[in-house]
């Protein structure tokens, strides 16, 4: 071999790692090392989940303790002929629906509103993320002065139109309506963001298209935009859907429940057997029924995730 | 020097789940030697020098310097290597990505600003060393990746296709300046490339991969001459050469697409699956009938790097591709096409059985 | 003509869409600077003398009421808030985003495993692992602790960090760790110098989302903290009741248990869409 003599002799000392006696075989136990904390986390949430899974197959009564025992699923079947679990099965199936709904539709509504990029829609999207990060408990006792029968603005505008005697979350029949309006103060916001970040993903050229064809708006709306936009419709439904079917912090926060049983939504509920009544085993039935109906929907959810995930990135 | 002092591959293998990519390489490169690692894409050459890097699973022995280091992580390896899309560290400034290897060196922080600043100089990148990858042209991205391959002086190199992403000029200047700078650095290289011109141009040796396995390990020259298989033929050179299967003829002749040339003096007959190969630029194009010449018309001409590509259709129906040096006649006129068979390969089986068909016959 | 009539109906429509989630903030907002007798002036009225007083009481933690003097804590759960949201958050970084490298760099079976089971738990119900929690905090002496509760937002922050940073490790591609090991630094330098700073903007959106998300938690303090480590969300509850009809103090509470979420939430915006869909939308 003749070649130009290198002008500086090759050979620098190898790296200081080279020295290590560590061989790739430990490189197989990276993965394994670095996941353990959150393997840990996984365990402090899987543990307490069996025993509530346990929990709810006994007569496990804290007042009570000598009566304990395996009972099997009597607490479910106790259930069947309950009207106290009807009704939180009622109500909770009211609330999402009604939440889930109002947002969805004033969230899409919102979305189209601000659409096209300008400096005053960007800045009302801005502001609609308020809402959305006050704590749900806060937004509540914010809404409960506003609707104080004594000095609460919104209580004085319904009086001033006649309706001085709607009582808003202290009546039976207003109770729901004014939690619900609560939960679409503070969620609207958040269908609007996801709807509005859908909106300005879609490619452009089929609204183009649509233009220079001179076809209406509606039908753009129904037959171009809408269907483009399913998936994330579906996304911030399914997700409304999960988060408003547990809803605690409003409801208990406005009402605890009441008045009477109006807003006996399941975690309200459950919080009430444990604590009140401190019947851990039916609490956590209750708790067990309401997690196998979001564990369904929830694989739902994660299934349409993945796929919005990799279609994100296939893209990207 | 030998390669035991350079870089040795032995039995590398490597799968990916059933799927096995490399089965079985072996390849030996001298200190200052840089060989061209040469295969179409999605062959396995960016596995191979991963696995040889440490960041692949595989079986067989690497060897740098005299030293054993499959198994070793790729820290340990004292490799440099090139990346095909840079891999600069975005958030450090063009300076301290050349030093990297350097300070993973421990080396004292004078010595490291005199070799960035060596290296830099030779590279002609002094000028930016202080920007930041985002702010440097493609070129200049390049020659720093290279720059921080070269830095500590390792015994082995590993150059992933390093001028797939920039534009042609550079690649061009790139061409001439490399072999130049890999031989001056000592290291045993290893040079990545699916673009057969950058083979013939870089390599004292290329070795083409195909299969997982190294099918040829030749000077560029005997590579495109003397193609150890039909696929190595059809994958270096561009146009690509032309493949005829063949019939031997009574008189120590043999017929491809109405050409004739002399059987080589190696073999007595043709086997069943012969195939003739002819490089474009050993066919030349004749305006009246010859002896041997194959009567054809003119498809197309398209130029290509100071040469016309002729694309012909001969009277039985074949497509023959020839380049010229010259001009070359008009889109539908009437040629005889007629092979110098000093350049003509022949194969069966997929293997090249002779080549230079007939030269003294056609020598006399 | 035709064209005007929609821009001013957009106009009209945006103008009530900002009313509606403004004004409940701005209402409050102008509450806490109002004493107790212009709040309960009817008709409510915008001409009032601004007053630190609702703010003084809350800070200096005493109430001056017509039945005497009340000691006010809600400054301790402000503290509270502080403390466990930024704890928190720490320790889900700490552990988060070694785990979300894990995550992004291997495919492993027990990564996989790891990241559905916390995902599955962000939409199971809270209560579920929270009763029996608060049985075993007894038993484990956790029940009075920041300890614990900073264990149990885990459960909040973790996932968050979990899907935001993998998503950015993801992005940052291998290749330049990979080119980092070559030059001779070990894995651990690598993760260090290049993985972690090359996926800064995300560690910091994820820690950010995780804060305002651990701040505004309510049910997980609600069920597992003694009165004196309630954060902000569920001492004001307590608040409302203890201060009876001290209103303007109850909305100077309420303005400075929600003040820090919201500026974090403006500065943070860009993110929060990737934040809230747990990365299932990018922004």
């Amino acid at each position: 071999m003749s070649h130009s003599a290198p002008t500086l002799p090759p050979g620098l000392p190898l790296p200081a790692a080279a020295n290590r006696r560590r061989t790739r075989r430990a490189d197989a136990w990276l993965p394994y090392l670095l996941s353990l904390p959150a393997l840990l986390v996984c365990i402090g949430i899987l543990v307490p989940f069996v025993t509530a899974l346990w929990y709810s197959l006994q007569r496990y009564n804290l007042a009570m303790p000598f009566t304990r025992g395996f009972i099997g699923l009597e607490h479910y079947q106790e259930f069947l002929s309950d009207p106290a679990f009807w009704n939180t099965l009622r109500v909770s199936a009211v609330f999402t629906l009604a939440t889930v709904g109002v947002e969805l539709l004033l969230g899409l509504g919102i979305a189209l509103l601000l659409w096209r990029r300008s400096r005053v829609n960007d800045a009302a999207a801005v502001v609609l993320l308020l809402p959305l990060m006050t704590a749900p408990a806060l937004a509540s006792l914010m809404w409960k002065l506003m609707t104080n029968p004594g000095f609460g603005v919104l209580a004085w505008a319904a009086a001033q139109v006649g309706a001085g005697d709607f009582r808003w979350a202290s009546a039976p029949s207003s109770a729901m309506f004014t939690v619900v309006l609560v939960d679409v103060w503070v969620y609207t916001p958040f269908m609007v963001i996801l709807l509005l970040a859908g909106l300005r993903s879609l490619p452009p050229q089929p609204f183009e298209a649509a233009r220079l064809d001179g076809v209406p708006a509606h039908f753009v709306l129904l037959r171009i935009t809408l269907p483009m936009l399913a998936p994330f419709l579906l996304t911030a439904t399914l997700f409304r859907t999960l988060d408003s079917i547990q809803q605690f912090d409003i409801v208990y926060a406005m009402t605890q429940g009441g008045p009477g049983d109006a807003l006996m939504v399941f975690q309200v509920q459950a919080y009430l057997e444990f604590f009140q009544y401190t019947n851990v085993g039916r609490s956590a039935a209750l708790l067990v029924v309401l997690w196998a109906v979001t564990y369904a929907l929830s694989r739902l959810f994660i299934r349409h995730w993945m796929r919005l995930r990799q279609g994100g990135r296939a893209h990207g | 020097m030998s390669a035991a002092e350079g870089l040795l591959i032995r039995g590398l293998t490597a799968a990916f789940g059933k799927r096995e990519v490399l089965r079985g390489v072996d390849l030996a490169v001298a200190p200052g030697e840089t060989v061209v690692l040469f295969g179409p894409s999605g062959v396995g050459k960016t596995v191979l020098l991963r696995a040889v890097a440490g960041l692949e699973r595989a079986g067989g022995e690497v060897s740098v310097a005299g030293r054993e280091v499959s198994g070793l992580p790729p820290e340990a390896r004292g490799l440099g290597m090139a990346f095909q899309n840079f891999a600069l560290y975005p958030h450090l400034p063009a300076r301290e990505n050349i030093a990297s290897p350097l300070r993973a060196r421990r080396l004292p922080e004078a010595e490291i600003a005199r070799r960035v600043g060596a290296i830099a100089a030779l590279l002609r990148i002094g000028h930016v060393l202080d920007h930041a990858p985002r702010e440097l042209s493609n070129g200049q991205k390049q020659r720093t990746a290279l720059a921080r391959a070269l830095a500590a002086e390792p015994r082995a190199l590993l150059l992933d296709d390093p001028l797939r992403n920039v534009d042609a000029k550079l690649r061009y200047e790139m061409r001439l300046e490399l072999p130049r700078l890999l031989a001056r650095s000592g290291a045993a290289a290893i040079y990545v490339t699916q673009d057969y011109r950058e083979a013939m141009a870089l390599g004292q040796r290329v070795a083409v991969l195909l299969d997982g396995r190294i099918v040829q390990d030749a000077p560029p020259e005997e590579v495109y001459d003397q193609p150890a298989t039909v696929e190595v033929a059809r994958l270096f050179g561009d146009p690509p050469i032309n493949l005829l299967s063949a019939e031997s003829l009574p008189g120590g002749r043999l017929r491809a697409a109405g050409l004739e040339v002399p059987l080589p003096d190696s073999l007595r007959a043709l086997p069943p699956d012969a195939q003739l190969g002819l490089r474009p630029e050993h066919l030349s194009l004749l305006p009246s009938p010859a002896p041997g010449a194959a009567p054809a018309s003119v498809v197309a001409v398209t130029p290509l790097h100071e040469r016309q590509v002729v694309l012909l259709r001969t009277a039985s129906g074949e497509e023959l591709v020839a380049s010229l040096a010259g001009a070359a006649p008009p889109v539908g006129a009437a040629v005889w096409a007629a092979a110098e068979p000093g350049h003509a390969l022949l194969f069966a089986g997929g293997q090249r059985i002779a080549h230079g068909a007939g030269r003294e016959v056609a020598a006399a | 003509m035709a064209d005007l009539v929609l821009r001013v109906l957009r106009g009209l429509a945006l103008a009530l869409v900002l009313v509606f989630f403004l004004f409940p903030i701005v209402w409050i907002l102008l509450m806490s600077f109002q004493t107790n007798e212009t709040i309960l002036r009817l008709p409510p009225s915008l001409a009032f003398d601004p007053t630190l007083a609702n703010y003084k009481a809350l800070l200096t933690g005493t109430m001056e009421t017509s039945s005497g003097t009340l000691q006010v804590t809600f400054l301790r759960n402000l503290g509270n808030s502080v403390l466990l949201a930024s704890l928190s958050v720490g320790l889900s970084l700490l552990l988060g985003v070694p785990a979300a490298y894990a995550f992004a760099r291997f495919r492993f079976r027990l990564g996989e495993d790891i990241a559905f089971t916390l995902l599955s738990f962000r939409f199971a119900p809270p209560l579920l692992v929270l009763l029996p929690l608060s049985l075993y905090f007894n038993e484990l002496g956790l029940a009075d602790t920041y300890a614990g509760l900073i264990w149990v937002y885990q459960l909040i922050c973790l996932p968050l960090v979990l899907w935001i940073v993998r998503s950015h490790f993801e992005e940052a591609g291998v290749e330049v760790e990979n080119a980092y090991r070559l030059d001779g630094h070990s894995w651990w330098a690598g993760f260090r110098k290049v993985a972690i700073p090359l996926a800064m903007p995300g560690i910091a959106a994820a820690g950010l989302l995780a804060f305002i998300f651990a701040w505004n938690n309510f049910v997980f303090a609600l069920i597992l903290a003694s009165a004196d480590k309630q954060p902000v969300t569920v001492g004001a509850l307590a608040f409302v009741t203890a201060s009876g009809i001290q209103y303007g103090q109850i909305a100077a509470a309420i303005v400075l248990s929600i003040l820090p979420t919201l500026a974090l939430a403006l500065y943070a915006q860009r993110w929060l869409v990737e934040g809230l869909s747990l990365g299932a939308v990018k922004g």
